[in-house]
């Protein structure tokens, strides 16, 4: 395998790694935030920055996505996983600003605001095939 | 953006695969080069360039709906 390979095949390598860390990190967070806001009476002023605490990882997660963006050498594969992002990111708004509008004017039941980054990923899985068959 | 890239291709006996080794790309970024539906960037169209050792004006041209 050439080295230019290898360096491609590095990119996701450490983009999968990172990905995993993230999604450990999550779950080792959520609980940590849930078990100590039910233990212990807290002040307000620590409430807040445990019920933050699970995002972190979350936000990690975009930052790994942005590295990979940066360290991935294929261009095409770049621009495809971009434009699958764009279709992601476009779901998410549109169908998070109907579902307000349910919400505010039919009374439909209340989507939890965590549930916009999730979205986000399912619609750019979603578009990532669709993508790819406009290349082939 | 025409290109030549699958004529050249087949000339030296390469497949996508071989090509994209010598790219350091994926086999998929060849082949929507060569079906015209990616067009490369200019790093990677030099890259083309030193690969078949051609210029680049040689193995890319205008389509004449882009020009009009």
């Amino acid at each position: 395998m050439n080295e230019c390979l290898t360096q491609r095949n590095v990119a996701q390598r450490r983009y999968v790694i990172r990905m995993i860390w993230c999604a450990a990190g999550s779950i080792v967070f959520a609980l940590v935030a849930k078990i100590a806001l039910r233990l212990g009476h807290l002040p307000d002023a620590a409430v807040y920055p445990i019920a933050i605490f699970p995002a972190f990882p979350i936000m990690a997660a975009l930052v790994v996505t942005g590295l990979y963006l940066a360290e991935e050498k294929d261009e095409f594969q770049r621009q495809v996983l971009i434009e699958a992002m764009l279709g992601g990111m476009g779901i998410t708004l549109a169908g998070t600003t109907v579902w307000g509008y349910l919400e505010s004017m039919a009374h439909s039941p209340h989507l939890d605001a965590t549930w916009v980054y999730p979205i986000f990923w399912i619609g750019t899985a979603v578009c990532m095939p669709f993508v790819r068959r406009r290349y082939r | 953006m025409k290109n030549r890239l699958k004529v050249l291709r087949a000339e030296r006996d390469w497949s996508q695969a071989e090509l994209a080794e010598r790219l350091e790309v994926s086999r998929q970024s060849v082949n929507a080069i060569e079906t015209g539906k990616y067009d490369p960037s200019l790093t990677l169209a030099f890259r083309l360039s030193r690969v078949f050792g051609m210029r680049i004006e040689e193995m890319f041209s205008e389509d004449q709906e882009e020009r009009n």
